[in-house]
């Protein structure tokens, strides 16, 4: 906590950041991208280890500082690299660490989303048009790059912007985000209670979970009624139509992609609908923009139409 | 390598997540955003400045689950979803209309383009 | 004309519908007027107005003939009929005093306050005997110089042809306006109308800088005196709380009261007001009939075409500002240093122009001068309380003038713009120019002096009236001014009309197709008048002998003596001129001063032979025996010549400082005013100028502002969550 009020470490961190991304920027004459990238590191370091000093006792398991390590090298090593497919191929690898950090974030499904939309398709799409508008030079003729992707613009000034934009954030963070307070259990119940909309995943659950007395809770030919959430107990019936009340399974709870689903189509139907028409409409107004012209003197047209006659 | 997940995602999903946890990812997703405006800023390159874009995409997308996780509910999750959207979109539209431009030009420099100055 | 034009009001019917306080007193009454003749009235005005727009019409449907001068001789004889018709039945058996008004249309008419104070000034005509004076040789003058001038312009036929009978007619119509005006917003109304169309005539051959000078140079000296007039107009409000000539006159608390102070000798009792008016009023008499100080504009206006110097510039317009005096001469007589002021002025003016006159060579502007010179006479003549003299010099001084000018035209016109007299020699002797040189001749005969001739009868009035009225210094002047008239006028006849022949054709020579302008001036051969202008030099020719005859009738006299001028004359005065009766010895004493003067100029200019009396001896054009002379009186003939430097002192004076001013008022508009309105200008520009490298359109430079605006954001955010 005294690191809060004497932050002299965070911010040379900040600092230490800045200047490796500016370091590391492509530029005309020397360009030391990896003593730039290892500053970078360094303050990277500081940053976490910033972090880590102030949050003992609630730092994130090791995973994240692999994932954010990975992410945050491939970022920087997208925005310094010459080369536009390399960016790409950087940018595919921040993505995969990204889904890294969604996974420890208990977003399994968005991870899997991320790589299959992100990497699989938007990136492709990139890639396509990147071989589209530039022709791919050899691998040691930096030179016949074009000298737009060879020298960065205005680096110092981005940089500097930049510095400010990490401390400022950051600072923001360190003193926004530990004051939250952690959600309540009434938060958590709120989004159980979606278990009583699926009675047949808890029927399945019970059926396959033995109770305390190593029997299944509930037999393969007995049908959940309905689900009380609260309480955490299912009204069950059996083949003579008797009905009686059986505590839920302990670990039973929503899986990632079933919250996720009752979210998008139970509570926001509207939205997502609307997220299905801008697609529409982009993959419209990309047909149209990238179309090309073909021009058809007379005789070709007449041709054509004598060909289909 | 397959990674018990129940581990990585600390434990259990009601567990609740402190603030000071919280904070780390959020300091991962600021520097990704940062990341990705001084790539915007100082790359030429109109489709490298679009992927920059996709980078504060990225980190805004990290930020979201990492609140998703922190509230203990889908909304996050779901904004993901449309930022994904959003992203494709973008993607789409801006890479034709960069294909139109460099048919036009030949080049990918953006500041090729700054017939609009007053 | 509906009827309510035509209606004539004598003074009783004023008085029996109230619309005066109270009847004038005594032989003032207004007399009975013959008939009803506000038909007649109505017509001298409108029909030559009638007739500017019909050459308005003509101007525009492109005429191409002489239409628009025959509509002008057509409605200006009308008007003519009209003005001998007005003045027979104004004119009555019974000599007492006589007036009318004649109503057209409400003009302007305001009231206001508690106590019935209006300002009222309707377009209605007032007639008495000074009205028929003037408007007789007006219209008669008008109608006689527009047939003349439809063979003078004939050169020009077409738009120019419609916009000189257009601005004739307009001007016929505003000195209309002038004289007859029953108030004196008409008559200010007339007086600027009179004025612009000087002005649109002077600058008729707009594409000559001279002439536009001239137009200027007119117009500006007479908004001078312009200036004075309308003070005059507003302080005779002010005092008088009317404008309307039939109360300012006949009410007997107005003009008559202080008339009747001044005449028992009690100015003292005169307020300031009455006293400064004449002041103010003659300084726009000055104005207009170009007297001393604001007199060089008039020999400067004959660049407008003769029969324009003829008609307004020598027999009416000029003589308005007489006419403004004779009016107002009870209010004129109530102030003794108003009348001084008019007296010396036209003495003056009388004896500098005269001397000016006799060293020039153009013979137009030798007329010009008279012209001032003769004004100035009558200025003296109505100043010296003889009105009738002054009158009556203005009417045989219209006829002879206008001839003179008409003749000097028709020399112009016949050989190409010449108007020097040295190089015109024995015109009389050419073909086809007898009936001109004759009417020269009288008009010369007049204007000198000779005996029995009107111009000798009318110069008698004034002189012998201003011996008799003690004014003799005056008298003096004008009797020397005689003299150098005469001298002056047979310099001109002499050199130009007698002796041997000789011509050189002017500059507005136009060599025929093929042909030097070497060969063009030798074959030159002068372009005798045609019938329009010989008729009229005829008419004015019999007309200039035959108004002497009004003199042993008394006509001036009967004339002024029913008007508003009439019994103003200061009887007790006995002056004497050598010791004797003025009246009497007067004859002698001009004959005197005139004959001498033209045997000088027989001797100096004569050619030999008969017609200079056998002293001549000029055998050419261009010299005589004045050259020896000129020599011998030193700076004084050439200071003459140069019109005594009044333009150049005028030049020094006023327009040098007014241009230095103008500089200055110049360079503080442009550094200042502009500078200012400039820097307001700037300003914006700078910024703009500052700030548009901000939208240079590059994506990069909007992107990183864009981002250092989040920045500064954050930056302000964290400040305000840690401080």
């Amino acid at each position: 906590m005294e690191a809060i009020s004497n932050p002299i470490l965070l911010y040379g961190a900040c600092a230490l950041v800045g200047v490796g991304i500016g370091v590391a920027l492509p530029r005309k004459g020397r360009n030391p991208q990896v003593l730039g990238a290892l500053v970078a590191a360094v303050g990277l370091g500081g940053l976490f280890l910033w972090a880590g000093i102030a949050s003992q006792g609630a730092l994130p398991n090791y995973h994240f500082y692999l994932f954010s390590a990975i992410a945050l090298g491939g970022g920087l090593r997208m925005i310094t690299h010459p080369r536009p497919v390399y960016a790409a191929l950087y940018f595919i690898l921040t993505i995969l660490a990204s889904s890294g950090l969604y996974v420890i974030l208990s977003a399994e499904f968005m991870a899997f989303a991320l790589i299959i939309v992100y990497a699989g398709a938007i990136l492709i799409t990139y890639l396509f048009v990147l071989m589209l508008s530039t022709q791919a030079p050899t691998e040691e003729e930096t030179d016949a790059l074009s000298p737009y992707d060879r020298f960065a613009r205005e680096p110092g000034a981005a940089t500097f912007v930049g510095f400010i934009l990490i401390a400022g954030l950051t600072s923001l963070m360190v003193t926004g985000a530990p004051g939250l307070d952690s959600a309540s259990a009434g938060a958590a119940e709120t989004r159980e209670g979606y278990l009583e909309r699926l009675p047949g995943k808890v029927e399945r659950a019970m059926q396959r979970t033995e109770g305390e007395d190593g029997e299944m809770l509930i037999a393969r030919s007995d049908e959940v009624v309905s689900v009380d959430a609260s309480d955490r107990t299912a009204l069950v019936r059996n083949t003579d139509g008797a009905e009686r009340t059986v505590p839920l399974p302990a670990d039973l709870s929503l899986r990632n992609v079933e919250g996720v689903g009752f979210e998008l189509l139970y509570a926001k139907p509207g939205a997502i609908e609307i997220a299905g028409i801008i697609l529409l409409m982009a993959m419209l107004g990309a047909v149209v923009l990238a179309r090309k012209k073909v021009e058809m003197d007379e005789e070709a047209k007449l041709a054509m139409a004598g060909g289909d006659a | 390598m397959l990674v018990d997940i129940a581990t990585m995602a600390q434990g259990d999903f009601p567990e609740p997540m402190t603030g000071l946890t919280l904070m780390h990812y959020l300091m991962t997703s600021g520097l990704l955003f940062a990341l990705g405006l001084v790539g915007f800023v100082t790359r030429r390159n109109l489709i490298i400045m679009f992927l920059c874009t996709e980078l504060m995409f990225q980190a805004a997308g990290i930020a979201l689950i990492a609140f998703s996780r922190f509230h203990l509910n889908h909304t996050g999750e779901t904004f993901v979803i449309f930022v994904l959207t959003i992203a494709a979109a973008e993607a789409a539209l801006a890479l034709a209309l960069v294909v139109l431009l460099f048919r036009r030009k030949e080049t990918l420099d953006a500041s090729s383009w700054a017939e609009l100055r007053g | 004309m509906t009827s309510g034009l035509d209606m004539l009001t004598p003074l009783a019917d004023l008085i029996g519908s109230g619309a005066l306080a109270a009847p004038p007193a005594g032989e003032k009454a207004a007399g009975a007027v013959h008939g009803d003749i506000g038909a007649w009235v109505m017509a001298i005005p409108f029909l030559p107005l009638l007739g500017s727009l019909l050459c308005v019409l003509c101007a525009i449907f492109k005429v191409k003939s002489k239409l628009p001068a025959w509509i002008t001789v057509a409605g200006l004889a009308g008007a003519f009929v009209a003005a001998f018709v007005m003045f027979q039945q104004t004119t009555g058996a019974d000599g007492g005093s006589q007036w009318a008004v004649a109503k057209a249309f409400d003009w302007i008419n305001f009231q206001w306050g508690s106590e019935g104070q209006a300002l009222v000034a309707n377009f209605s005509f007032y007639v008495d005997s000074l009205t028929c004076l003037w408007m007789l040789f007006v219209t008669g003058l008008a109608t006689l110089i527009a047939l003349y001038a439809s063979e003078y312009m004939s050169h020009d036929k077409g738009p120019g042809y419609c916009r000189f009978f257009f601005a004739f007619n307009l001007f016929v119509f505003s000195m209309a306006c002038l004289v007859m005006g029953d108030n004196l917003l008409l008559l200010f109304l007339g007086w600027e109308g009179v004025g612009l169309c000087s002005y649109l005539l002077i600058g008729y051959f707009y594409k000559k800088e001279s002439a536009v000078a001239a137009a200027k140079k007119a117009f500006i000296m007479n908004r001078i005196g312009d200036l004075g007039l309308s003070l005059g107009v507003m302080l005779t409000f002010v005092h008088f709380g009317t404008l309307e000539y039939a109360q300012l006159f006949h009410d007997p608390e107005m003009f008559p009261k202080y008339l009747a102070l001044a005449q028992a000798g009690d100015f003292a009792s005169i307020p300031w007001q009455v006293e400064l008016i004449p002041i103010l009023l003659a300084v726009g008499a000055f104005g207009k009939s170009a007297q001393f100080p604001l007199y060089v504009w008039l020999p400067d206006a004959m660049e407008g075409p003769t029969p324009v110097s003829a008609l307004i510039h020598a027999a009416t317009m000029v003589t308005a500002g007489v006419y403004l005096v004779a009016r107002f001469l009870p209010v004129f007589a109530a102030n003794q240093a108003a009348l001084g002021l008019v007296i010396l002025i036209g003495a003056f003016t009388a004896l500098l122009s005269a001397t000016i006159a006799m060293r020039q060579y153009d013979i137009k502007r030798i007329m010009a001068y008279s012209t001032v010179s003769q004004l100035g006479y009558m200025f003296v003549g109505v100043a010296v309380l003889a009105p009738s003299g002054g009158a009556f010099h203005v009417f045989t001084h219209a006829f002879f003038k206008a001839t003179l000018f008409l003749c000097c035209g028709a020399v112009m016109h016949g050989f190409a713009g010449q108007l020097d007299l040295r190089k015109l020699s024995g015109v009389m002797s050419m073909k086809g120019w007898l009936i001109v040189s004759l009417a020269m001749l009288v008009g010369c005969l007049n204007l000198a002096g000779v005996p029995f001739t009107a111009g000798y009868f009318s110069k008698d009035m004034i002189l012998a009236e201003s011996f008799v009225n003690g004014h003799a210094i005056a008298g003096w002047v004008l009797l020397i001014t005689a003299g150098l008239t005469a001298y002056y006028t047979f310099r001109v006849f002499f050199r130009v009309f007698v002796g041997p022949t000789h011509a050189e054709p002017g500059e507005d020579l136009h060599p025929h197709e093929g042909e030097s302008m070497e060969e063009a001036k030798a074959n030159f051969h002068a372009h005798a008048p045609g019938w329009a202008i010989n008729l009229v030099l005829g008419i004015l020719l019999v007309g200039s002998i035959l108004v002497a005859f009004l003199y042993p009738m008394h006509w001036a006299d009967d004339m002024i003596a029913t008007s508003t001028a009439g019994g103003i004359g200061a009887g007790d005065h006995t002056g004497t001129v050598l010791g004797m009766d003025p009246h009497k010895v007067m004859y002698y004493v001009s004959a005197v001063f005139g004959v001498t003067g033209i045997l000088i100029a027989a001797f100096l200019h004569g050619p030999k032979g008969l017609w200079s009396l056998g002293i001549g001896n000029r055998s050419e054009a261009e010299t005589s025996r004045a050259d020896a002379l000129v020599p011998k009186v030193g700076p004084v003939a050439h200071l003459a010549e140069r019109k005594w430097l009044v333009d150049e002192l005028y030049h020094a004076t006023i327009a040098m400082p007014l241009r230095v001013i103008a500089h200055i008022s110049h360079a503080l508009d442009r550094l200042l005013v502009d500078g200012l309105v400039n820097l307001f200008g700037w300003l914006p520009r700078l910024f703009g100028r500052t700030i548009r490298p901000a939208q240079n359109g590059l994506l990069h430079s909007y992107a990183i502002r864009m981002v250092g605006g989040v920045g500064v954001v954050v930056l302000l955010v964290v400040l305000v969550t840690l401080l």
